[in-house]
């Protein structure tokens, strides 16, 4: 699973550049949380832009992880980008009076999507490109909110694995305390990815090669030195979370049909 | 003789824009006295075309963008990708390259092997060509192959018993498989073939890959020439958009093929004939 960080960077920094250009962007969006990933987008996303096209919104709710917000801040103070601070607070707040709900699932997604929102918005105002921090475990368990955090335009970073993404974190030099810290989706206070999943992202990330990138059977994983209960777990979590990876079925009744042979390339004309 | 190779992002499905690209890089061609330019698979439209490949199918014999381009190809040969809707054929689109010379089509291969498996789905879109034939060129003679036909190694074994002594080799190969290595792990995979058809075909192998992105689909470039000897002459980097000029010899496949005789001792005869053999035994 190892990989040359200076070759992916090279890769992944074009992609974002041309893919911006193709649809007439000059700026690039993303949410800064404070963690691995979306410090490593905003990385890779100054590097390909440079620190002027590079908008990163920091959306805290209440001061449930007041470290990670300065986290954040010193993210956007060392790569010189423009950083704005946005309270979901009222909003979640307003909301939840009228719903109320103990569950902290629902008020996390609730959240997930308050961000998605604030995002598009700024997507619009500033036109700038929505960039997507998802790395591949979690799209392939599903770990994610379906159109919150998993939401955007463009994903530079959604074939690398957590383990690869803290590779490519060393590289970038992104600030220490950060490449240390437990990995989190932030949902609750105290969550933490690894205790929520139930597996370590180095073990997560060792069975999920075998599954998808070697195509390996569940009896080959199990073989090869993992339980059987730990690979059917991941093997649930990955054929339960499709619709998170999918845009939903339409249900067929002309000759052509979006979704179904209505078919053009993401970057038509471009 | 002087050969050029276009490593470009041509743009989906915009045949005009994808015209003015390759006219830039005749001139550039020309401002080096190359007297071959190279570009890539479906050079003139994109890949990953989808239903577009109807929008953007071409005549080449009766084309506004064929004219222009033939009428630069008086001095310098010219191969470009392009799809293909025949006259005589109408609603048949092929994944073909054309080989311009002196205002003429000379050749065009239809891509016979069309990826359909993965991330390719060539065989929804395309229909697939029948025949590889080797034709008289400028540079002696050529055999022309698109991307996947090259990696079916049947493909360079007639072109091989045909005479050929330039594989014109024209690809559209998204790179794929990261590893510690400084490439993509497919990379690797046309260099082999390169090498080994150029080794025991005693003939250059010239291949032309293109780069940039298309649905997120990184194309790898790493196009490259290998001599009849099998020794890689250059390589262009991958990734990037990048422009080769190299000077090749058509003399050398006497020179080599004097020494290693594998043309000499090739038995076209027996090997059709065992092939009849072969295929006339399927049981289904």
């Amino acid at each position: 699973m190892k990989i040359d960080c200076e070759f992916v960077e090279r890769i992944l920094t074009r992609f974002i550049r041309e893919e911006l250009t193709k649809f007439g962007y000059a700026k690039g969006i993303l949410g800064l949380s404070g963690g691995l990933d979306s410090t490593v987008c905003a990385y890779l996303a100054t590097k390909a832009l440079g620190p002027g096209n590079v908008i990163s919104l920091i959306m805290p709710y209440k001061d449930n992880f007041p470290q990670d917000v300065d986290d954040a801040r010193e993210v956007a103070r060392r790569l010189k980008l423009d950083c704005r601070v946005i309270d979901i607070s009222p909003q979640v707040d307003a909301y939840f009076q009228k719903n109320p709900t103990d569950s902290p699932v629902l008020r996390g997604n609730k959240m997930a999507r308050e961000r998605m929102s604030v995002l598009y918005d700024f997507s619009a105002r500033e036109k700038a490109l929505i960039l997507g921090t998802s790395n591949k475990s979690e799209l392939l368990i599903g770990y994610g909110t379906i159109h919150g955090d998993m939401a955007c335009a463009i994903n530079p970073v959604g074939d690398l694995y957590k383990t690869q993404m803290r590779m490519l974190a060393e590289y970038l030099k992104i600030p220490k305390n950060i490449l240390e810290k437990k990995p989190t989706a932030g949902l609750w206070p105290g969550q933490t990815d690894e205790e929520e999943i139930g597996i370590t992202y180095e073990d997560l990330d060792k069975i999920l090669y075998q599954l998808v990138d070697l195509q390996k059977s569940r009896e080959e994983v199990v073989a090869a030195g993992t339980d059987g209960r730990t690979v059917d777990k991941i093997l649930d979590r990955i054929r339960n979370s499709e619709f998170k990876r999918k845009m939903p079925p339409i249900a067929k009744l002309s000759a052509r049909s979006v979704g179904h042979d209505f078919l053009y390339p993401y970057d038509r004309n471009k | 003789m002087r050969i050029a190779l276009a490593q470009i992002a041509p743009r989906l499905g915009d045949v005009e824009k994808n015209l003015d690209l390759h006219l830039e890089y005749v001139g550039k061609a020309k401002k080096e006295k190359a007297g071959l330019l190279v570009f890539p698979e479906l050079s003139l439209t994109g890949y990953t075309l989808k239903d577009l490949v109807q929008d953007v199918a071409l005549d080449p014999r009766d084309s506004p963008v064929f004219r222009k381009l033939g009428a630069e190809s008086r001095d310098l040969a010219i191969v470009v990708g392009f799809v293909e809707e025949k006259a005589e054929e109408k609603g048949l689109f092929y994944n073909s390259a054309a080989f311009l010379y002196k205002g003429n089509i000379l050749h065009i291969h239809r891509k016979v092997f069309l990826p359909t498996f993965g991330m390719f789905e060539e065989g929804k879109f395309f229909a697939p060509g029948r025949n590889f034939n080797v034709f008289a060129g400028p540079l002696g003679r050529t055999g022309l192959l698109i991307c996947r036909d090259f990696l079916q190694y049947g493909s360079s074994y007639v072109l091989h018993a045909g005479g050929a002594e330039i594989f014109l080799v024209v690809s559209a190969a998204p790179g794929r498989g990261i590893s510690p290595e400084a490439r993509f792990e497919t990379s690797r995979m046309w260099e082999l073939m390169g090498e080994a058809i150029s080794y025991f075909s005693t003939a250059y192998v010239i291949y032309c890959n293109r780069v940039g992105f298309e649905d997120g689909k990184t194309f790898a470039g790493g196009s490259f020439i290998f001599n009849p000897r099998g020794e890689l002459q250059a390589r262009c980097p991958e990734i990037d958009p990048a422009w080769m000029v190299e000077d090749i010899h058509p003399g050398l496949v006497r020179d080599i093929r004097r020494k290693r005789t594998f043309k000499r001792d090739d038995r076209p005869e027996i090997i059709l004939h065992s092939l009849e053999r072969t295929v006339s035994r399927y049981e289904d």
